[in-house]
């Protein structure tokens, strides 16, 4: 396995003075976002995120299954991360890096334990069918920041998802095509979107930290701790995951929670904006219009 | 100059129309990067590009933009360091590729006793002078005929920025403006910045300038002129909106 490409002296130092002189190399300020690009595709739940050069696509397929017998009313939801050797060739396919380990970790306790997916309304049949909704987050280009762009990337893709419409009669469970009968949306509760800082102990005041947003690649070898914030856009907060790093004054970590929660209100609208874009795009209008067979030429 | 960029443009296993080759009654034809000969007669190309000929030369080549960098000897490259052992250092040319090894004592006026002292991450301004597919690269940063330095060696301060293949070319062609349609180091050099700047063939660009805020300016200029493309115009309106800036 070859080792992870280090930034060299000149960058560290020059890293160094720019901060000193509250600069970011790619001209940003220190709580601002790269630019934010979400499409989604033909099929539903396909949904790709652009932040900056980091790339994310996400695709969520839906299956019946039979559920835990310890949680016989509850469906299944599962996210599988994979950085492959695609991301970066220093990651390995059989053995998962600690990146990859943090990542499916911090996703899990955002998404899954904060019940942002109503797993209840996942079941047909107690105790015998239920659905199991899996997300594939599939790192295409990796410039930093996997955490919050992955994070944007499923929840964009569970709001765009549509599973097959079923009817149960008795014990029988009908599945019905997507020609058949409309797919229904998954029951979301809540949006909790991730929103990482990074630290860096401040060199011209002794004892403060500059803290930077939606850091680069080359910003996150530098750094010497981060943190993400897990909120959704009604200010509940659903996970901090402070993991070692220097110490953050309590006041400033405050604040940060706070610029958190601005960055969620801005994605949510965002998204919610391109969603409402996409099904404009897909509504055909009545019926009628769906059956007509002439073309638009 | 006698080269020409033709407008064809070539697909790998595209069968080249002799005519668009160039022909000299001596000179044998060169065959340049991204062609490939299959004897008895056939060249085919074996990237996707742009069909380049020298005519003086009795040169062909195809212009791309690839990803990934292969020493050529005489590259003038930016390379960083790695580790050292008794007399070399061994330095990255690109990422995820064999090490390129540098003689300690291939710096100006370096001797046993005063060779430069470089530790893990230092950058280096070579030249490679061995490289071929079954060797590691060998990098030099003096002139092995003058002894003198010609601008080679480490490079200290300032930040190397990213770029792609092409860009890197076309920074190095001796004419950029009226070759590779560059005009934005000639612009911004116009408008009165003072800066250092040091091209490596393998897509970085080293920039240097008295300020932190400048080398940044500079330095995103030229990724953004490689990245978006900018045409001559746009080029120069970029130079004179970093000029304000700085």
């Amino acid at each position: 396995m070859p080792r992870e490409v280090e930034p060299s002296v000149n960058e560290r130092q020059f890293f160094e003075k720019a901060l000193a002189e509250n600069l970011r190399l790619d001209g940003r300020a220190f709580d601002q976002f790269r630019d934010l690009e979400l499409s989604f595709g033909d099929e539903f739940g396909v949904a790709d995120v652009r932040l900056g050069k980091t790339r994310i696509h996400t695709n969520i397929s839906a299956e019946v299954t039979t559920p835990y017998p310890d949680k016989p009313f509850d469906g299944l939801f599962t996210i599988t991360t994979e950085l492959s050797p695609m991301t970066s060739p220093h990651y390995e396919t059989s053995r998962p890096s600690d990146p990859e380990i943090l990542l499916s970790r911090i996703l899990e306790k955002n998404l899954r334990r904060s019940q942002a997916l109503d797993t209840e309304s996942l079941c047909l049949i107690a105790g015998h069918k239920v659905w199991s909704v899996r997300a594939d987050v599939h790192i295409l280009s990796h410039d930093g920041n996997l955490i919050d762009a992955s994070c944007i990337s499923v929840l964009a893709a569970l709001q765009h998802f549509r599973k097959p419409d079923t009817s149960s009669e008795g014990e029988n469970v009908t599945v019905y095509t997507l020609e058949e009968r409309d797919p229904v949306p998954l029951s979301l509760l809540h949006f909790p979107y991730c929103v990482t800082f990074s630290f860096y102990p401040s060199t011209v005041e002794e004892g403060e930290t500059v803290i930077l947003l939606d850091s680069t690649l080359l910003e996150e070898q530098l750094r010497e701790g981060s943190a993400t914030i897990g909120i959704n856009k009604d200010g509940e907060l659903c996970q901090i995951a402070k993991l070692g790093g220097i110490s953050v004054d309590a006041v400033a970590f405050l604040g940060c929670v706070q610029v958190a929660l601005a960055r969620v209100k801005e994605i949510s609208t965002f998204v919610i904006k391109r969603l409402a874009e996409d099904a404009k795009k897909r509504d055909k209008g009545d019926l009628m219009a769906e059956l007509r067979a002439e073309n638009d030429r | 100059m006698a080269s020409t960029r033709t407008s064809t443009f070539v697909l790998p296993g595209d069968r080249l129309d002799p005519a668009s080759l160039p022909s000299h009654p001596t000179l044998p034809l060169k065959l340049g990067p991204g062609l490939r000969h299959i004897p008895p007669n056939t060249i085919t190309p074996t990237v996707a590009g742009q069909l380049c000929t020298d005519k003086r030369k009795n040169a062909v080549w195809v212009e791309f933009n690839g990803g990934r960098y292969i020493p050529t000897t005489g590259d003038l490259v930016i390379a960083t360091i790695q580790n050292s052992a008794v007399d070399i250092f061994y330095a990255s040319v690109s990422d995820y590729a064999p090490k390129a090894t540098l003689p300690q004592l291939s710096f100006e006026g370096a001797t046993k006793k005063t060779r430069p002292q470089l530790s893990f991450g230092a950058l280096v301004y070579a030249r490679v002078t061995h490289a071929n597919k079954h060797m590691d690269p060998e990098l030099e940063c003096v002139s092995q005929s003058t002894g003198k330095s010609e601008g080679l060696g480490p490079l200290t301060g300032g930040m190397v920025f990213d770029i792609s293949l092409g860009m890197a070319r076309r920074l190095m062609l001796p004419k950029p403006v009226e070759q590779g349609a560059l005009v934005i180091l000639d612009e911004l050099g116009g408008q009165g910045v003072a800066f250092e700047i040091a091209v490596g063939r393998n897509g970085k660009v080293w920039v240097n300038s008295n300020s932190v805020k400048g080398t940044i300016a500079i330095g995103r200029a030229i990724q953004e002129t490689d990245e978006k493309a900018l045409k001559i115009e746009e080029q120069r309106k970029l130079a004179k909106k970093v000029a304000r800036e700085i």
